[in-house]
């Protein structure tokens, strides 16, 4: 079975800045998959890399067995359509540190919108669809609130429910948690736990170590663009081999 | 100083003078149309990354909010036909002219308001799949334009007043009527004084309105 998502010597540098320097990775089917590092270490941006949302200077990445940033066909690759890039960027989830719920739009609005727009789904099977995934999130009592009227914990959880409306493959999760209050971490944390034993594949950039340890499957450290040490979490956190690792990890833990 | 204020000037014409009402919000209401329609696009162009779309709308902007707007009223109108040989009426002419005017104003005010967008709405829509232009008409302007009305009143009120340069090229606005008006019946005071206040109300309805648009969007905010 090929992986879920297939990152291939991937560079990228900010003007002379480099970000990523040759990342390869292997994230398979179900499988929840944690970055960690420090600030400016390149997590968000592979992360971005993945769903284009940033080229990549070099180096190749797949999802699903679709390439992302050209299009392949018999085994020649040309640059690939915007409607193409759309379709497969329909296929990733994301969930944003900063939730970027549309903030004209109720919450039931925020869902039902993409299925709408990219899939033609008739307005009456979105809303049904947004009730349902709000429902899921334990929000189903809050379809018409706007984002402003909720707390960060919820908006997130919305976040979470209008990528899920798309059906996607893969979630990719951009720090879910780090602007949230300490008490509203738990309700998102559950809410992506529940994701991942429903057989979710997902990346997750977090600064949560107790999360990364309970539900990841694999932890990636990174620093300064590369991929230093990977292993399960047993493996990373209690015997970790790379001295970086180690004071990282000593320093959040 | 001995004037005694003749009222009768006013109430006897003032069928003759508020018929330059009609003239006045034609000429707002076309270069308003004109406006909007063309300072999108404008304002799209001028934040494209792309110099060849970018440099065009910059160019253009400069150009109209940096010469007189009496000056492009009179170049469009005796100019223009000289250059291409479409005549127009002065309503038209002048219509266009302020709707040029005003497409340059409404262009930055475009630009300011979708780059007050937060740039995560961009990023939200568009990894759920949405297309630039699902992004742009769904996302971006619905929000931009809220925090465009402010200056987009400002705009309507400024060109309601602009639109009284049209009298200079004989178009009978409201400040046209008055000016017949004060020379046949030699009562500058009265006329003048009379369609300063119909300027006014006309603005002021037009700022209490949008004040009322503005708090009824702010729900969701």
């Amino acid at each position: 079975m090929p992986a879920m998502v297939r990152v291939e010597k991937v560079s990228k540098a900010y003007g002379s800045l480099p970000v990523l320097r040759d990342v390869s990775l292997e994230v398979n089917a179900g499988e929840v998959v944690v970055l960690i590092g420090g600030s400016g270490s390149g997590k968000t941006t592979l992360l971005r890399c993945i769903n284009r949302l940033e080229t990549v200077d070099a180096g190749r990445i797949w999802v699903d067995g679709v390439r992302i940033g050209a299009t392949e066909v018999n085994g020649h690759e040309r640059p690939e359509t915007e409607a193409e890039l759309n379709d497969k960027r329909s296929r990733i989830g994301m969930v944003f540190q900063r939730f970027n719920l549309f903030s004209h739009m109720t919450a039931l609005q925020n869902v039902a919108l993409a299925p709408v727009m990219v899939q033609k789904m008739n307005s009456t099977d979105a809303d049904a669809l947004a009730r349902r995934l709000l429902q899921k999130v334990g929000l189903g009592d809050k379809l018409g609130a706007y984002p402003s009227r909720l707390s960060g914990g919820q908006q997130q959880r919305i976040g979470i429910a209008r990528a899920l409306a798309m059906n996607p493959k893969l979630m990719l999760f951009d720090e879910p948690t780090s602007a949230l209050d300490p008490e509203l971490v738990g309700e998102v944390l559950d809410t992506m736990r529940k994701l991942s034993e429903e057989g979710m594949t997902m990346i997750v950039v977090t600064h949560v170590m107790g999360f990364a340890r309970e539900v990841g499957d694999r932890i990636l450290f990174l620093e300064k663009g590369v991929i230093l040490e990977q292993g399960t979490p047993e493996e990373m956190f209690t015997r970790p081999q790379n001295p970086r690792t180690r004071e990282f990890l000593s320093k959040v833990l | 100083m001995d004037y005694s204020l003749r009222l009768h000037v006013v109430t006897d014409n003032w069928v003759f003078l508020v018929s330059g009402i009609y003239a006045t919000l034609a000429v707002t209401l076309g270069a308003l149309a004109i406006g909007v329609a063309l300072g999108l696009p404008t304002g799209m162009a001028r934040l494209s990354r792309r110099r060849w779309l970018s440099m065009p709308a910059i160019g253009y902007i400069e150009v109209f909010r940096n010469t007189p707007a009496l000056v492009q009223l009179i170049w469009i109108y005796y100019c223009l036909p000289i250059l291409t040989g479409i005549n127009m009426s002065a309503s038209v002419s002048c219509t266009i002219a302020l709707g040029l005017n005003a497409a340059a104003y409404i262009a930055e005010i475009f630009r300011a308001g979708i780059q007050a967008v937060d740039r995560g709405q961009v990023d939200a829509a568009r990894s759920v799949g949405m297309s630039y232009f699902q992004t742009l008409r769904k996302v971006i302007l619905p929000q931009a334009v809220r925090r465009m009305i402010p200056a987009f009143v400002n705009e309507t009120v400024s060109l309601v007043k602009y639109s009284s340069l049209v009298s200079v090229l004989g178009v009978a606005d409201l400040t046209y009527q008055a000016q017949s008006l004060s020379t046949t019946s030699y009562r500058p005071i009265e006329v003048f004084t009379f369609i300063a206040l119909v300027y006014f109300l006309i603005c002021t309805l037009l700022s209490y309105f949008a004040r009322r648009l503005e708090l009824r969007m702010a729900v969701s905010d």
